[in-house]
């Protein structure tokens, strides 16, 4: 018994070996315990947010440790900064609390992502020998510090009344199908919706447990899964053919594609399973027929985020094409650096805007093209090798892998590797098949799926949730 | 209220099957595939620092005298063919013995089976099918990495154990055990119980670095553990071969054959 007791312990303890995720059956053993306190007090609406509150703050806790306290400190910063924004008359005033609140919060993500880099370009500058400081990295510090920072400019700008109580701000902030991965969620299209404090209806419910099951299947079933030959491809720059090479580059092309829009989906399913509707992320990316299409489908919380907090302000489409153009490629190249602390970071967002660059000063002529299906084919294949290529950097270790795999797959090629290539990877093809076979597919026939799942019977649904429970672990 | 219910009861049932199917002692199979179990009761059940009961002579941990096999041995400095069998942690390790293969003239052929474990490995004749193929002068195993926590892993492992041993035969061989990322339930003294003095490279309390799922090394630190492991096969092992130390980096093995997890 007490083995047994310490075990359940230690399970609930943090460890930075297993940080929780929603594909794991802890979270879901948690969420059993969870659930029914949630519906027990869904209508006593402070009630419910010191509960939710105190689990995301459990949940950060798993996956980050103490730096839950951190994340306890930034709101309470916000929240007051945001209050002294509201209160204040003066432009000036203003304007100084919102770039304190903001300089705050990019001080902290600074420190916590960006410092290592820093002293490391600092010592490469210099020559001196580069000792990496002892610096953890909080998971979801990027998520919630952009939406820190959209809620106090949007308090500045009039969009929003600061929240009454620090307790619906920190929940807002902390809300955990979204914390550590995302969506970025805006405070005016939250806020409103934790005022209200519906009732989750039953088709929001089984919308959302369908979001999970898609997401998990995503995730925990097709990109885990073709990640153990992606990986082996990318471990080894120049190890593999080319056909073999070219595979692992599309195989991860599709790996992060799954791994995260599933997740997204997981989040987005469980926030609704509570009643709260949280902004699509992903839109078939893939199907995309030009390089700017493809970020109004990719991470659109980002890609809007983006546009509407440094874009816009760093003056959009106002003030000439030239400047239209330095703003897209400045945007992106900090877009590149939210998703991680190295150059090859800021590479593939500088790559992607000058893509966005060249498809806006092309865009007058290739409307001219018919509208064909062939036109539409080669337009989504350019975009989908191009989008492919520059995932190579973002994936390889270092500029030189990147060069030497792409280099690979174009110049190793053999077509007599296709036939044992699919005899020994037989279930990596079908992955990758159903993958690409969804890309082929309409949005409102996934919808309709999802609405064939909400009006199914109990029993299907739980028949498929335990079939997808056991293929979890199967895989 | 209602629709929470009617949830609460779905997410719980699917929990039950899944954990009453890890009590379920024999394989479940569905159309011919044996479905994984969870780990929910094993995690909750295991003692946290369970060993088993092997006799203490039957054992070769680093910590004990070394046996008089394990002291250094002349190397033999002739070219080998070297076969280079094991679970997904050759990843990371396959690529640096190539390059001291390469590096010293061997022949390096290595044969990737995912998510395999001693009993795959020991329930088919698969590596005694490597072995004619390839003709190996050498074996290198990696294996264990799958069954840290199997319970009762003696009863349940040691003929698979036996079996692969007796595919290598008289082959001089070198077992990389797994690396630990919590204490295991006896796969690693299971291992040295079986194979000979000097044959098996114990990777449990070295530090790695690890990748995001937490279990494998990164590409960087499995270079250092196979870094490791050359030159303990050169200065410790039973059958040291020449293994000089090439530059930092990786290179390609002659054949790398990969072999999906078993259904």
């Amino acid at each position: 018994m007490t083995t047994f007791i310490d075990n359940i312990l230690h399970q609930l303890a943090f460890d930075p070996a297993n940080p929780m995720l929603f594909s794991c059956g802890l979270f879901w053993v948690l969420f059993l315990v969870f659930l029914p306190v949630y519906a027990m007090l869904k209508h006593r609406r402070t009630q419910m947010m010191i509960f939710v509150l105190a689990f995301s703050l459990y949940f950060y806790y798993k996956s980050s440790g103490l730096f839950f306290m951190l994340l306890v400190c930034t709101s309470l910063c916000d929240w007051l900064l945001s209050h002294a924004i509201a209160r204040s008359h003066s432009r000036r005033n203003r304007r100084l609390l919102m770039w304190l609140s903001i300089t705050i919060s990019l001080s902290v993500l600074g420190y916590f992502k960006y410092a290592n880099f820093i002293v490391w370009n600092w010592c490469a500058i210099v020559g001196s020998n580069f000792q990496p400081l002892d610096i953890i990295l909080p998971v979801g510090i990027s998520f919630y510090t952009f939406q820190s920072i959209s809620y106090v400019v949007d308090v500045y700008k009039h969009r929003i009344e600061p929240t009454h109580s620090w307790l619906e701000y920190a929940f807002y902030l902390s809300f955990f199908p979204q914390l550590v991965a995302g969506p970025i969620v805006r405070a005016d299209y939250f806020l409103p919706q934790l005022r209200d404090n519906r009732s989750a209806s039953r088709e929001m419910v089984y919308s959302g447990l369908w979001l999970v099951i898609v997401g998990i299947v995503k995730k925990a079933i097709i990109a885990d899964y073709i990640a153990q030959y992606n990986d082996l491809v990318f471990s080894n720059p120049g190890g593999y053919g080319g056909f073999e090479t070219l595979m692992g580059i599309l195989g991860y092309t599709m790996q992060i594609y799954c791994d995260f829009s599933g997740y997204s989906d997981m989040a987005i399913g469980i926030a609704l399973i509570l009643g709260f509707r949280l902004s699509d992320n992903f839109r078939l990316p893939y199907q995309s027929q030009n390089i700017t299409e493809f970020w109004r489908r990719w991470h659109i919380s980002l890609s809007s985020w983006l546009r509407d907090y440094i874009y816009i302000p760093l003056g959009g489409n106002r003030h000439g094409r030239t400047r239209t153009y330095i703003n897209n490629l400045a945007t992106m190249l900090l877009g590149g650096l939210w998703h991680g602390a190295a150059w090859k970071f800021v590479f593939w967002g500088g790559m992607h805007g000058v893509g966005l660059m060249v498809h806006k000063a092309m865009k007058p002529r290739l409307d001219r093209l018919p509208d064909t299906w062939l036109t539409r084919a080669a337009s989504r294949a350019l975009t989908m090798v191009f989008v492919s290529l520059l995932w190579v950097f973002f994936r390889a270790d270092s500029f030189g892998d990147a060069a030497t795999i792409i280099g690979c797959a174009f110049t190793g090629f053999d077509a007599s590797h296709i036939v044992p290539f699919i005899a020994e990877r037989g279930t990596w093809c079908v992955m990758m098949a159903v993958i690409i076979a969804l890309h082929t597919l309409r949005l409102e026939w996934l919808e309709s799926a999802k609405q064939w799942f909400v009006r199914a019977p109990w029993a299907v649904k739980l028949l498929i949730f335990v079939v997808l429970s056991i293929s979890n672990h199967s895989f | 209220m209602k629709p929470y219910i009617s949830l609460w009861l779905l997410l719980a049932i699917a929990l039950a099957a899944v954990v009453g199917m890890e009590l379920v002692a024999c394989p479940i199979e569905i159309f011919g595939v044996e479905l994984q179990k969870s780990t929910f009761v094993d995690v909750l059940s295991t003692e946290p620092a369970a060993t088993c009961n092997l006799p203490v002579e039957a054992t070769t941990l680093p910590d004990e005298p070394m046996p008089e096999a394990t002291k250094p041995i002349e190397p033999d400095t002739m070219p080998k063919s070297i076969l280079f069998i094991g679970d997904s942690m050759l990843e990371g390790l396959s690529p640096r013995l190539a390059a001291y293969a390469k590096h010293n003239g061997h022949r390096l052929n290595s044969v990737i089976w995912y998510s395999s474990t001693t009993e795959v490995w020991g329930e088919c004749d698969k590596l005694a099918g490597f072995v004619k193929k390839f003709h190996p002068d050498y074996v290198v195993v990696c294996l264990g990495a799958n069954e840290l926590f199997v319970r009762d892993i003696i009863t349940k492992r040691a003929h698979y154990v036996d079996n692969i041993l007796n595919q290598i035969d008289t082959i001089p061989y070198v077992w990389i055990g797994p690396p630990n990322w919590k204490k295991d339930t006896g796969i690693n003294q299971l291992i040295a119980s079986k194979t000979k003095p000097g044959t098996f490279f114990l990777s449990d309390g070295m530090h790695f670095d690890r990748a995001k799922d937490g279990a494998h090394p990164t590409r960087r630190s499995a270079e250092l553990w196979m870094d490791s492991v050359a030159s303990w096969v050169t200065l410790h092992s039973a059958h040291p071969i020449k293994l000089a130390k090439p530059a930092p980096g990786t290179a390609r093995a002659t054949s790398v054959t990969v072999l999906q997890p078993k259904k």
